[in-house]
C-alpha cells in the first residue's frame, strides 16, 4: 500500500516476464508445427502463418513494453474514450466488416486486417475497472450493480451479434470485476441463477443451439460433430508422451484449420498428456501470477485491471480446453498466445503490459 | 480507492475457482488420453490408413493338353478420393455417363466423406483409360484382373464363372476355389486428409500370391466337337436341350460334358437372346436355369439304356442265361396291367441276347420278376445307383427311387426298362462305365492336377480312385459282347462305324406327364467294345418329329466316335 503513494517505477515483475515469454515462444513453436501443412497447401508457404504471427508478436511486444512503462493510472482518463471507440469499432465491423468462415469479424486497414473484438476485451477491462472503482462505495447496492452491467451490455450485444463466444468472455470479465469489487456474495448467487435461466431460454429459442448440445453429447452421430470428433481423435492419439513435435497426422487437414481453435488437440497429439499438462500449467502459472499481482496491487483500480486480465485469461483458456476436450458444447474460442491470430496476440501482449504496469507502480 | 481485504478475498475465490476448473480439465485430459486413448487411436488410424488391396491373379484352368480355358485379363477399378475432388458435379456427370451408372448412385459415393470410395469394379481397360485421360481431380483408376474365358461358351456349365470379387460362383470355379483364388496382397499407407500418401511413414506391403493352375480332364477338341454335334442335333430336332458326356470308362476322367444351350462365360449375367425378365427375381430365376448343368443337377427317367443295368444284375445273379428263350406277343400282363412292348406286333420268339438287341420290354419284365424286388434293389445299391457319383461339381442331384416296401410287381416291371424312377445323366454314364470296364466302379471327375501358378510345378495330383468291384469280370465281359451285338446287329446299328467294335444301348422314354407326349431320346455307347477306352452318351430332350433314340441319338455318338476314336489313338481293326 505504501507504493501507491510513490509513483516512481518499481522494476519489472520478472516471474511474469518469464512466464509470458515462455508462453509466447511455446505458442510460436506449436503454431509453426500446426500451421505449416495448411500454409503449404493454401499459400504454398509453410511459414505463411508463422511469419504473420511473428510480425504481430513483435508489434505486441513493443506495445507491451510501452504500456508497461506507462503508469496505469493514465488509462483511467482514457477509459471513457476507449469505451466509446470500442462501440464505434463494433458498429463499424457490423457495417464494413469482412466475412471469413461465415462471420463478420474483421476490419481491413490497408494490407492489415484487424479484429475489433480483441481490442474490445482490453478496452472493457480498463473501462469497467475505472467505472467500478468510481462506484466502489455503493457497489453493494443492486441498482449500482445493474447500472454498471448496463454499460457492459451494449458492447456484449454488439460483439455477440457476430461472435457469441467473445461476448460470453466479455460478460464473464464484467461479472468477475463486479464480484471482486463488491463486498457481498448473495446477489452473485442470484445472478448465477438468473444467468443460468437466461441461458436455458436462449438455447431453447433457436433449435440449432440445442443441436449443438446433441452434437456435444454424441459427436459421432452428427456430421457437424466432425471438428469435435477429429479433435478427440488427435487427443486420443497422443497417449502419454505424444508422437513428437511435428508428427501430428490430424493436423494434415483432418482437424480443419488446426492452427485456430482446435490447436490444443494437436498439442495433445504431438506432445502427449505430459506436454499438454505442461502447457496448462504454464497458463496456470500465468493466472497465479495475475492473482498475486491483483492481491498486491496498490489500489482498487490496479487490482481490478489485474483481476480483469486474470478473468480474461482463465475464461478463455478454460473454455478453449473444455471445448477441445468436448467437455462443453462447441463454441469458437481461441487459446491465448498459441492459436493463430494477429490481433489477438497484439492485444494480449498489451494487456500483459497493463498488468506489468500494475505490478511495478 | 484502496484495494481492500474483501477485494483480495474475492480475487482469491476467483483464482480458486479457476484452479478447480483447470484441475477438472486435466482430469478430463487424463481420461481421454489414457482410458479412451485406444478407442480414439484406432479410429484415427482407420481414418489415416488407406488400405489398398492388390488382387491376386486367379489360377488358370487348362485342359488335359494344357490349353487355357479360363484365364485373367486386365480391367480397371474406378474410385474417388473425397478430399481431392475439386469439381464434384463434373465428377458425378463424367463417371455416371462413362460407367453407365445411375447418377444418384454415383452422387452418394462421391459426396460421402471417406478417404476412398469405390465406384465400379471390372471396368474395361479402354473405359478405364478414357476416365484416366479426363484427368479429373480425385478420381483414381486402378488396374486389376478379371476372369476371362477365351472360348466363351465352351463347357460353360462345367467351368463356371466368377463374381465381382473374383470368387467362383458356379462350376469348377467354385469347387476348386481354394486352389484357384490365390491370396490377395495389401498396401497400407498413411494419408493426409486429402488422401495424399505421406512420405517418410513406412507403408506396409503384403505381396499377393497368384492362384494355382487347375488342369482338368476336359479335352478342348473333343469338347468343341461334341458341342458342335449337340448344337447341330438340337437345331435339326428342334429339341429343348441336348446333353453329351464323353468319358474314360476306365478311370472316370470326363473328356467332354456339353449341356447345349451353353452360355457366354464372359457375360454370365446376360440372359439369352429373346428372353427378358420383368423383375429382378424372375431374372435371377432365369439366370439360374441358364447356368444349370443338366448332366449333374437334373434327373430323368433313363428308359431302355437302363436295360444294361438290369441285364448285368440278372446275369450276375444267374437268373438268366444268354440263350434262354422268350416269347414276346407285344405286351406282358403283370398283375392286372397289360404293359406294352414298343413293337406293337411283338418280337415273337427270341433269345435273351436277341431280346437285348431288340430292346424288348417283355423280356426284361420277365427276368426282372425272376430277380425279384429285393434283389433288384440290392443290385441297385451295389452298382452305386443309390449314392451320388461324387463328380467334382457342386449341386449333384441324387437318385429318385421307390422304397423297397412300395415296389409291387408293376413297379418292378417298369423299373427293369428304366421307368418310374430317376437318375442323373452322369450317374448313368458312370454306372454303365463301371459295368463294362471290367466291373469296377469309377468316379466321374474333371480335376487332374494342380500346378503352382508361377513355377508350374505340380503340387497335387487327384488320384483316379480305384473303385470297388460292383460286378464280376465275367459279367462285365458278357455285357461288352451283348452290347456290341446291339450296335452291330440290333437297335443301336446307327452307331456302327466300319472297323470299330462299338457297344451301346439306345433309349426312348416318355417324360412325365405321359399325356404331354414329350420324349427323351438317348444313347450310351463305348469303344472298343472288348476293351472300352471311351464312353459316349447323348441325351436329347423333347425332340420334334422322330424321337427314337436309335434314330436320332445313336448317330450323334457315331459321328463323335468317328472323329474322337482316331483322335484318341484308337486304331481301326482290320
Amino acid at each position: 500500500m505504501k507504493r501507491a503513494e510513490k509513483p516512481e517505477s518499481g522494476g519489472i515483475d520478472k516471474v511474469l516476464l518469464v512466464i509470458v515469454f515462455l508462453l509466447v515462444i511455446t505458442g510460436l513453436v506449436i503454431l509453426y508445427s500446426t500451421s505449416s501443412y495448411n500454409g503449404r497447401i493454401k499459400f504454398g508457404d509453410s511459414f505463411y502463418y508463422l511469419k504473420k504471427q511473428i510480425f504481430a508478436t513483435t508489434l505486441g511486444i513493443a506495445g507491451m513494453y510501452a504500456v508497461a512503462k506507462t503508469d496505469y493510472h493514465v488509462w483511467a482518463k482514457l477509459a471513457v474514450p476507449g469505451y466509446i471507440l470500442a462501440i464505434v469499432l463494433c458498429i463499424a465491423v457490423m457495417l464494413f466488416g469482412d466475412e471469413y468462415n461465415g462471420s463478420k469479424r474483421w476490419l481491413s486497414l490497408g494490407p492489415f486486417s484487424f479484429q475489433p473484438s480483441e481490442y474490445v476485451k482490453v478496452a472493457l477491462i480498463v473501462f469497467l475497472a475505472w467505472l467500478v472503482t468510481r462506484n466502489a462505495k455503493k457497489i453493494g447496492k443492486l441498482s449500482i450493480l445493474f447500472r454498471i452491467m448496463l454499460f457492459a451490455l451494449p458492447v456484449v450485444g454488439l460483439v455477440g451479434a457476430s461472435n457469441l463466444s467473445t461476448a460470453v468472455i466479455i460478460l464473464g470479465i464484467a461479472v468477475i470485476l463486479i464480484f471482486t469489487a463488491s463486498p457481498k456474495y448473495g446477489q452473485f448467487i442470484w445472478m448465477a441463477v438468473t444467468g443460468t435461466g437466461f441461458m436455458a431460454v436462449f438455447l431453447g429459442l433457436e433449435s440449432y443451439r440445442l443441436e449443438r448440445i446433441a452434437i456435444w453429447q454424441n459427436p459421432e452421430k452428427y456430421e457437424k460433430g466432425y471438428q469435435t470428433l477429429q479433435g478427440l481423435y488427435a487427443i486420443g492419439s497422443g497417449g502419454l508422451f505424444g508422437k513428437g513435435l511435428g508428427s501430428s497426422i490430424q493436423k494434415l487437414g483432418f482437424v480443419p484449420e488446426a492452427q485456430n481453435d482446435m490447436i490444443f488437440s494437436i498439442i495433445c497429439e504431438e506432445l502427449g498428456l505430459v506436454g499438454a499438462v505442461l502447457v496448462i500449467l504454464l497458463f496456470f502459472l500465468l493466472i497465479w501470477r495475475f492473482f498475486v499481482i491483483a492481491s498486491h496491487a496498490p489500489d482498487l483500480f490496479g487490482a481490478l485491471i489485474a483481476a480483469g486480465a486474470m478473468g480474461h485469461m482463465m475464461i478463455q483458456v478454460i473454455l478453449n480446453i473444455a471445448v477441445v476436450t468436448n467437455t462443453i458444447p462447441n463454441t469458437g474460442i481461441t487459446l491465448p498466445f498459441i492459436s493463430y491470430g494477429g490481433t489477438s496476440v497484439v492485444f494480449l501482449l498489451v494487456e500483459m503490459g497493463l498488468v506489468f504496469s500494475v505490478a511495478s507502480w | 480507492m484502496k484495494n481492500k481485504t474483501y477485494n483480495k478475498k474475492k480475487i482469491l475465490i476467483v483464482f480458486l475457482a479457476a484452479t478447480v476448473m483447470i484441475l477438472g480439465l486435466i482430469g478430463r485430459l487424463c481420461y481421454l488420453m489414457i482410458l479412451d486413448a485406444e478407442y480414439y487411436q484406432k479410429k484415427a488410424e482407420d481414418l489415416h490408413e488407406r488400405e489398398r488391396e492388390i488382387k491376386a491373379a486367379r489360377g488358370e484352368i487348362v485342359d488335359r493338353n494344357g490349353k487355357v480355358l479360363a484365364t485373367n485379363k486386365t480391367v480397371c477399378t474406378v474410385s474417388v478420393i473425397h478430399s481431392q475432388i475439386e469439381d464434384p458435379e463434373a465428377v458425378i456427370r463424367a463417371l455416371s455417363s462413362t460407367l453407365e451408372l445411375e447418377e444418384s448412385e454415383v452422387r452418394k459415393k462421391v459426396e460421402k466423406v471417406s478417404s476412398m470410395e469405390r465406384i465400379k469394379t471390372n471396368v474395361e481397360k479402354e473405359t478405364g483409360d478414357k476416365i484416366r485421360e479426363m484427368n479429373l481431380a480425385g478420381v483414381k483408376v486402378d488396374e486389376d484382373f478379371k476372369r476371362y474365358y477365351p472360348y466363351e461358351e465352351l463347357a460353360s456349365k462345367v467351368l463356371g464363372f466368377t463374381g465381382g470379387d473374383n470368387q467362383g460362383i458356379i462350376g469348377l470355379e467354385v469347387k476348386y476355389e481354394d486352389y484357384l483364388k490365390g491370396e490377395n496382397g495389401k498396401i497400407l499407407s498413411t494419408t493426409d486428409a486429402r488422401g495424399v500418401e505421406l512420405e517418410g511413414i513406412a507403408e506396409d506391403r503384403i505381396e499377393p500370391s497368384a492362384g494355382n493352375t487347375l488342369q482338368i480332364s476336359i479335352d478342348y477338341n473333343i469338347q468343341k466337337y461334341a458341342q458342335q454335334m449337340a448344337q447341330k442335333v438340337m437345331e435339326e430336332k428342334q429339341a429343348d436341350k441336348v446333353a453329351i458326356i464323353l468319358m474314360n470308362p476306365q478311370n472316370g476322367e470326363i473328356y467332354a460334358m456339353v449341356n447345349w444351350p451353353e452360355f457366354n462365360l464372359n457375360e454370365p449375367f446376360e440372359l439369352p437372346e429373346g428372353v427378358s425378365a420383368s423383375s429382378e427375381e424372375e431374372k435371377q430365376e432365369l439366370l439360374n436355369q441358364m447356368w444349370r448343368n443338366g448332366c449333374i443337377n437334373d434327373t430323368y427317367e433313363p428308359g431302355s439304356t437302363f436295360k444294361i443295368i438290369t441285364s448285368s444284375a440278372c446275369l450276375e445273379e444267374g437268373v438268366v442265361d444268354l440263350d434262354d428263350t422268350f416269347v414276346c406277343p407285344g405286351y406282358k400282363i403283370v398283375e392286372d396291367r397289360r404293359i406294352r412292348c414298343h413293337k406293337v406286333g411283338g418280337h415273337g420268339a427270341e433269345t435273351f441276347v436277341e431280346g437285348v438287341q431288340n430292346s424288348c420290354n417283355p423280356v426284361f419284365m420277365e427276368i426282372g420278376l425272376r430277380l425279384g424286388a429285393e434283389r433288384f434293389c440290392d443290385y441297385f445299391e451295389q452298382f452305386g445307383l443309390m449314392e451320388k457319383t461324387g463328380v467334382d461339381l457342386p449341386g449333384e442331384a441324387g437318385t429318385i427311387m421307390h422304397r423297397l416296401e412300395d415296389i409291387g410287381e408293376v413297379e418292378l416291371a417298369t423299373m427293369t426298362f428304366g421307368q418310374s424312377f430317376q437318375v442323373t445323366p452322369v450317374q448313368m454314364a458312370a454306372t454303365v462305365s463301371s459295368l463294362i470296364n471290367g466291373g469296377k466302379r469309377v468316379t466321374p471327375h474333371f480335376a487332374v492336377s494342380v500346378q503352382d501358378g508361377e513355377s508350374g510345378r505340380t503340387i497335387k495330383t487327384f488320384s483316379d480312385k480305384q473303385g470297388k468291384r460292383i460286378v464280376s469280370e465275367e459279367t462285365s465281359k458278357t455285357m461288352q459282347k451283348i452290347l456290341e451285338s446291339v450296335v452291330s446287329e440290333g437297335s443301336g446299328k446307327n452307331a456302327y462305324i466300319e472297323g470299330y467294335s462299338i457297344g451301346g444301348k439306345t433309349a426312348t422314354s416318355q417324360t412325365l406327364p405321359r399325356s404331354a407326349n414329350k420324349y427323351i431320346s438317348s444313347f450310351i455307347g463305348f469303344a472298343p467294345a472288348e476293351d472300352p477306352q471311351v464312353l459316349g452318351m447323348c441325351v436329347i430332350y423333347d425332340p420334334q418329329g422322330i424321337y427314337y433314340g436309335g434314330t436320332i441319338a445313336a448317330p450323334v455318338v457315331r459321328e463323335i466316335f468317328d472323329d474322337v476314336l482316331p483322335y484318341l489313338g484308337i486304331e481301326k481293326e482290320e
